[in-house]
């Protein structure tokens, strides 16, 4: 099969991690509750994380928290920042992970920059909606849909300059661009665990920069007296025994992205999907691409967006159709009716399964 | 003294402590706190050698990483929290 829907997640797992999933299986009890060698080891193993993390995305390891997706950590940052009949400014490219917890909140929503590809425009319409005033500012670092590039660095100092506490949706950027907490500012950054990062479904991260309210309350180990949560990172965030042997795979994949580099991989993805943009396009076939385009490339063919991807699916081709959880970037992009259909690369692409791709697609044209 | 220990409020900070002071060369294990030492339930420490105890505080304060309290136990098992 030619995969090609990293977007969703990341698929065949590294060795490494798989081993690693199964060797804490072996040997971890649960962490952060006893004081015995199972117990510790496995505590071990999911501060192992942490450091990982912290290394990756330069903050403490005490800021990592570790969350079931980068939805969870959403929710946890967008539950902190946010009340009932705040008003909030989002880009128009953000996944329902964002917009469904802001209209479950009641949260007044500004959508802010709707033209692809287009960072001046994000960046003007950032500045004229903070300008107004807002409680926060939640955007995404990379469309999943589009592969759009935010530019969330200057969308960061915007909101510094207006007093704004903002949260990036990093979830198709880690693992495939450099990202640092301190660097960027932002007061909450959430990633899922199982895509560029390369880890198991069901883990993510969010890192902190300040402290977050509860989502779940319930046991963590410490200050077990009191009936309030803790009050400091990360337990705060963590009520309830952790996924270790997911926490260990994303360890493993955590490790195998530093070693790889996640710029270096950034670019090998980018890279085939130019390719690929290219050759659709050589096809007669609509095509979202342009600068600031990561390794995700979204078409129009010419026939329905699902009938296409069954098609290739029979061809040995994964690809994701339709509207990938993220109707506000399709209405943004005019593609609300149709959807499309999406190909994203990962950190193991190579030219010969982009043509391999086109070679199906000219097939099927 | 026998030994001394210092306590945190979570195991992640004591866990970052542990590495802290191994890093500077120094020895200690990490272990539950004694229910006697936290008044605020269950907790963890780390367990040093007397001639220890203090690079590992320098250690910590150096990193910036906050623990509670510091104990001293003597031959007999008495402990004493000394003074920050």
């Amino acid at each position: 099969m030619i995969y090609l829907d990293n977007g969703a997640t990341s698929y065949p797992k590294p060795a490494p991690v798989r081993h690693a999933v199964l060797d804490a299986m072996l040997r971890c009890a649960n962490p952060g509750r006893g004081g015995y060698g199972a117990a510790m080891e496995a505590a071990r193993r999911v501060y192992d994380c942490r450091e990982a993390a912290s290394q990756l995305f330069d903050c403490d390891p005490e800021q990592v928290v570790l969350t079931s997706n980068c939805t969870h950590g959403l929710n946890i940052a967008i539950r902190t920042l946010v009340k009932p009949g705040s008003r909030v400014v989002v880009s128009g490219f953000e996944h329902n992970a964002v917009t469904r917890p802001l209209y479950a909140l009641g949260a007044k929503i500004t959508v802010a920059g709707h033209r692809l590809f287009d960072q001046e425009n994000t960046l003007e319409e950032f500045e004229a909606a903070l300008r107004a005033g807002a409680k926060a500012a939640i955007f995404t670092h990379v469309s999943n849909v589009f592969g759009y590039i935010l530019p969330v660095e200057e969308l960061g100092r915007l909101c510094k300059k207006y007093a704004v506490p903002f949260v990036v949706d990093a979830a198709q950027s880690a693992g495939a661009m450099d990202i640092s907490l301190r660097q960027l500012g932002a007061d909450f950054i959430a990633m899922p665990g199982h895509k560029g990062l390369l880890g198991p479904q069901g883990t993510g991260l969010l890192l902190c920069a300040g402290v977050p309210e509860p989502l779940l309350y319930g046991g963590t180990g410490s200050d077990s007296v009191r009936q309030d949560m803790p009050q400091q990172l990360p337990e705060r965030a963590e009520a309830g025994t952790v996924n270790v042997p997911g926490i260990a795979g994303l360890t493993a994949g955590l490790r195998y992205v530093h070693s790889m580099g996640a710029k270096a991989i950034g670019l090998r993805e980018q890279k085939q999907a130019r390719a690929a943009a290219q050759g659709l396009k050589s096809l007669g076939i609509r095509v979202f691409s342009g600068a600031h385009q990561a390794g995700t490339v979204s078409f129009l063919p010419a026939m329905d967006c699902e009938e296409l991807a069954q098609r290739l699916a029979q061809r040995g081709i994964a690809v994701r159709a339709g509207l990938h959880c993220a109707p506000l970037a399709h209405k943004s992009a005019g593609t609300l009716g149709t959807g499309t259909v999406r190909i994203s690369f990962g950190h193991r692409c190579d030219g010969s399964q982009t043509q391999r791709f086109l070679r199906e697609m000219a097939a099927l044209s | 003294m026998r030994f001394y220990f210092i306590t945190f409020r979570s195991v992640t900070l004591a866990q970052r402590g542990e590495r802290t002071i191994r890093r500077g060369g120094v020895s200690c294990n990490l272990q539950r706190t004694p229910r006697w030492m936290e008044e605020r339930g269950c907790g963890y420490c780390l367990r040093l050698r007397p001639q220890d105890a203090a690079r590992a505080v320098e250690l910590l304060r150096a990193d910036g990483i906050q623990f509670s309290k510091v104990f001293a136990v003597n031959e007999a098992g008495e402990a004493e929290a000394l003074p920050l």
